[in-house]
């Protein structure tokens, strides 16, 4: 592990991985029915080279174009992201739930030229072609690089019965024509991808991850090859000691696409040579199920949500995994009673971290010796933060203040977008937007985003507090909490509720619990009992979405 | 009424179809019940006490010949099936809780299919020429489980066999019964038009009291009505193909005929009614996911 301070790019990395795990398994697909792929540590550098050529000889892409990739977890994902990377390119994930405008907004901002994506959304890569720089379309299909017998099935399963594959489709090539082009040429030239990455350095750009839905437009952070590598070797100075080169199996139902699973997911444990269980679809969460059963699953990965679904799962509850010893959390905070009960079932304490696309991702972890629940733990190394107030001063120790953060994981900016990039990144640090507390002993607690605090009778309320209180009680399975215009008091607290399954509880005794938690003005006044909330791609809720429907809902009563 | 051709077809089905099931097991499924004994015993009871019960009942009610009345017994002492959990799947109830009944129930039917079998029978026989082969029965049931216990081994080595196994076996259950629609109504139909209405009405009324008495047994049980509607379903849904088998693998030849119709005809309408079933259940849970949703609390 200690051969990434030596590592220039990612390219360079999966070239290492390559050469030093070769036949280990690197990535399997786990189908929720039990059906999996997978390819080895030489399988992927050998296809994701033939890709790099098919990039750079076959489209004649040139050097430092931006290439976007939109697939769940896949084995093709691994294939074109190295591939990207290996060819000099770079990188823009794009989310496959998004919707057409989303999709062309990210992609011209971009300036993205080739488009891989899977057949499931082949018809929104067709309009691409029209409404955007793309000029290529390279289709992979979910079930690519599967045994026969489960490629088959699946395949029907896919086509015919879930009716998942769209009927229009533009001009595209199968990913499977492009590697085998690719191979050709690579054999035809004796074409060695090192010589189109090789002068990558740590400050060449990698990846333009989109960010920003809750301030508006969304925006593309700028990460370099360097800001990723820094993150991994700040994380593994965590992480480290409790992993075993070469004998890990990673469980990945975060989307890769989103930075958190990529970099803690993807690029960490495959520079340790682990096992990557990819899941394409992990909802219902009992979509895990055979994944669990299947493979000795060492490390988890996730979000409060995925915690507390597989918390409520009966196989997770009754025949917890028995050879995971590490579960981390990040992407949103994580509530008490989740943690709680997580430990309960299976004896480990989730590793909570904290990090934003804008840094690639990791800002904080909890170290393993000494987690502290609640807590997002202490700055990764080579990273300073400060807590200021309004006025960007910082705040005393205990007071909350926004986090501001310097370090080499910070990324360059927004791209082209000084205006955006000029708001948040001064002087070197990175103001997050995120109101956290420091305690005497260095660790950082979130208290909330900046723009969700509720401001009721002149008092702040934090929604995470509120939420997190919310939860403790039996009959509450998922809590989210808003501001709502109320009055001269200015603001109330409105919680939405999501009950357990054959559970009630009346408002009056949801008060009563709250009250035994929480100062009076933080106590929801209004209560809504809902059968599921708004949730972003990772499961986090969206708040804003709640805000807006109670804006229009006002609206249209006045 | 039943070519030998079909009759090694059939048997070479049920062992896919067993491998199938066994296929989806992990021994963490065994101890994950063990460590829940309550689903279980409600299932066991549901599934060995009520269902024999009710078929020796209905047997003796409708005054039915003890060819018919065995056949009859037979489909009410064999395990639940497995396509109560595809049943269940679209009724919107507990899969988890159905795969484990149908899972266990089948692991006790070794011992207590037989012994249920034995038991009622000797009753209804006790007057009529035709022998239960107890031993026959029990080897029958022996030799299934033994692909069972292939399917969760080569699982174990290979997930992939597994998973396309499990899948081909469930599609297999319901392709048995489209088989015997196929190729065993038109060659029978004759038959089927001389059959008296009191074989017609045990072989519909088996599913139909299973369900019935499954769904208040479950709620005397207190449970919730989730989890009752898949008792109910399980217990109603027989493994009929495993009956067919029985029947066809330790009855002498020509007692075979008499004692098969009801099997054939139970595993026609079962999928009828549960498929009803299964539209009436769909609706109302979806009413009462709608109903939790307008109990707003303000």
């Amino acid at each position: 592990m200690n051969d990434l301070q030596h590592v220039p790019s990612l390219a360079h990395l999966a070239k290492a991985s390559a050469h030093k795990f070769g036949k280990k398994p690197a990535v399997t697909m786990v189908l929720s029915n039990g059906m999996n792929g997978s390819l080895n540590y030489e399988q992927v550098d050998s296809l994701s080279d033939d890709f790099a050529v098919y990039l750079r000889e076959v489209l004649k892409v040139p050097r430092g174009t931006v290439v976007a990739v939109q697939m769940p977890n896949c084995l093709s994902y691994p294939i074109a992201v190295l591939g990207i990377f290996k060819a000099g390119l770079v990188l823009v994930n794009v989310n496959p739930l998004y919707t057409v405008p989303e999709m062309i907004h990210q992609l011209n901002d971009s300036e993205a030229q080739v488009l891989v994506t899977v057949n499931l959304y082949r018809d929104k890569a067709a309009i691409m072609l029209d409404k955007t720089k793309i000029q290529r379309v390279v289709v992979a299909s979910l079930v690519d690089c599967l045994p026969l017998m489960p490629k088959i099935i699946s395949e029907l399963v896919i086509k015919y019965w879930n009716k998942q594959i769209p009927a229009d489709a533009g001009p595209s090539v199968s990913m499977k024509a492009a590697l085998k082009e690719g191979r050709a040429r690579r054999v035809e030239l004796k074409i060695k991808t090192e010589s189109y990455f090789n002068d990558l350095v740590s400050d060449s750009m990698a990846v333009l991850q989109y960010t920003g839905g809750t301030t508006g437009i969304s925006k593309g952070a700028i990460l370099t090859h360097g800001n990723i590598l820094a993150n991994m070797r700040q994380l593994f100075v965590f992480l480290a000691p409790r992993l075993k080169e070469g004998e890990e199996c990673v469980l990945t139902a975060l989307p890769l696409y989103h930075i958190f699973a990529f970099t803690v997911n993807f690029m960490c444990f495959y520079a340790i040579g682990a096992r990557n269980l990819l899941i394409p679809n992990p909802r219902p969460i009992s979509h895990l199920q055979r994944a669990f059963e299947n493979y000795p699953v060492s490390v988890l990965s996730g979000v409060n949500t995925l915690y507390n679904a597989l918390n409520s799962e009966e196989w997770f509850r009754d025949t917890p995994p028995s050879k995971l010893k590490m579960a981390v959390a990040g992407g949103m905070s994580l509530h008490s009673k989740v943690a709680e009960d997580f430990k309960r079932i299976t004896g480990l304490e989730i590793i909570e971290g904290y990090g934003l696309t804008e840094t690639s991702p990791a800002v904080s972890f909890n170290p393993f010796e000494a987690p502290k629940p609640g807590s997002i733990g202490k700055p990764v190394p080579l990273t300073e933060v400060r807590l200021v107030d309004d006025q960007g001063l910082d705040v005393p120790i205990g007071q909350p203040g926004e986090l501001w953060i310097k370090g080499p994981q910070v990324m360059r900016g927004y791209w082209k977008n000084p205006t955006e990039t000029g708001k948040v990144l001064r002087d070197g640090w990175f103001a997050t937007g995120d109101i956290a507390v420091s305690d005497s002993e260095g660790y950082l607690r979130i208290v909330d985003r900046k723009k969700d605090m509720i401001l009721v009778s002149g008092f702040n309320v934090y929604p995470n507090e509120v939420e997190d209180a919310l939860t403790q009680h039996p009959a509450i399975q998922e809590a989210a909490v808003i501001g709502i215009a109320d009055g001269p008091a200015g603001e109330a607290v409105k919680a939405f509720v999501v009950m357990r399954e054959g559970m009630v509880s009346q408002p009056e005794d949801l008060r009563a619990h709250c009250k035994g938690l929480l100062v009076a003005y933080k106590v929801p006044k209004y209560f809504e009992v809902r059968s599921e909330l708004p949730k972003s791609n990772v499961g986090k809720i969206l708040r804003k979405e709640l805000r807006s429907e109670a804006l229009s809902e006002k609206g249209s009563k006045a | 009424m039943i070519s030998d051709v079909e009759r090694k077809l059939l048997g070479i089905m049920m062992i896919v179809i067993m491998f199938g099931m066994g296929s989806g097991l992990i021994w963490k499924d065994f101890f994950r019940a063990l460590k829940k004994p309550q689903g279980l015993l409600i299932g066991a009871l549901s599934q060995f006490g009520l269902m024999p019960l009710i078929a020796y009942s209905l047997g003796v009610a409708l005054s039915l010949s003890p060819e018919a009345a065995i056949g009859l017994l037979i489909m009410g002492c064999v395990p639940g099936g497995t396509t109560s959990n595809i049943f269940t799947y679209f009724s919107k109830g507990d899969l988890a809780l159905s795969i484990m009944m149908t899972v266990f129930s089948t692991l006790l039917a070794v011992v207590l299919t037989p012994l249920l079998i034995f038991t009622y029978g000797a009753k209804i026989l006790q007057d009529s020429q035709l022998d239960v082969p107890f031993g026959d029965v029990s080897a029958t049931l022996f030799v299934l489980l033994v692909p069972v216990a292939l399917g969760m081994f080569v699982r174990k080595f290979n997930a992939n066999v597994g998973a396309v196994s499990e899948f081909i076996g469930g599609l297999l259950g319901i392709f048995v019964i489209l088989f015997l629609i196929v190729t065993w109504i038109p060659r029978n139909a004759g038959l089927l038009a001389t059959t008296p209405i009191n074989i017609y009405l045990a072989s519909i009324g088996l599913g139909l009291c299973g369900f019935g008495l499954g769904y208040l047994f479950a709620r005397l049980a207190k449970q919730t009505e989730k989890r009752a509607m898949t008792i109910c379903l399980e217990t109603g849904i027989q493994n009929g193909p495993l009956g067919i088998a029985i029947v066809l693998f330790s009855f002498p030849e020509n007692a075979r005929d008499g004692i098969l119709l009801i099997p054939v005809l139970y595993s026609l309408f079962i999928v009828l009614s549960s498929a009803a079933a299964t539209v009436f259940f769909r609706k109302w849970m979806t009413r009462l996911e709608q109903q939790k949703l307008k109990t707003e609390l303000l």
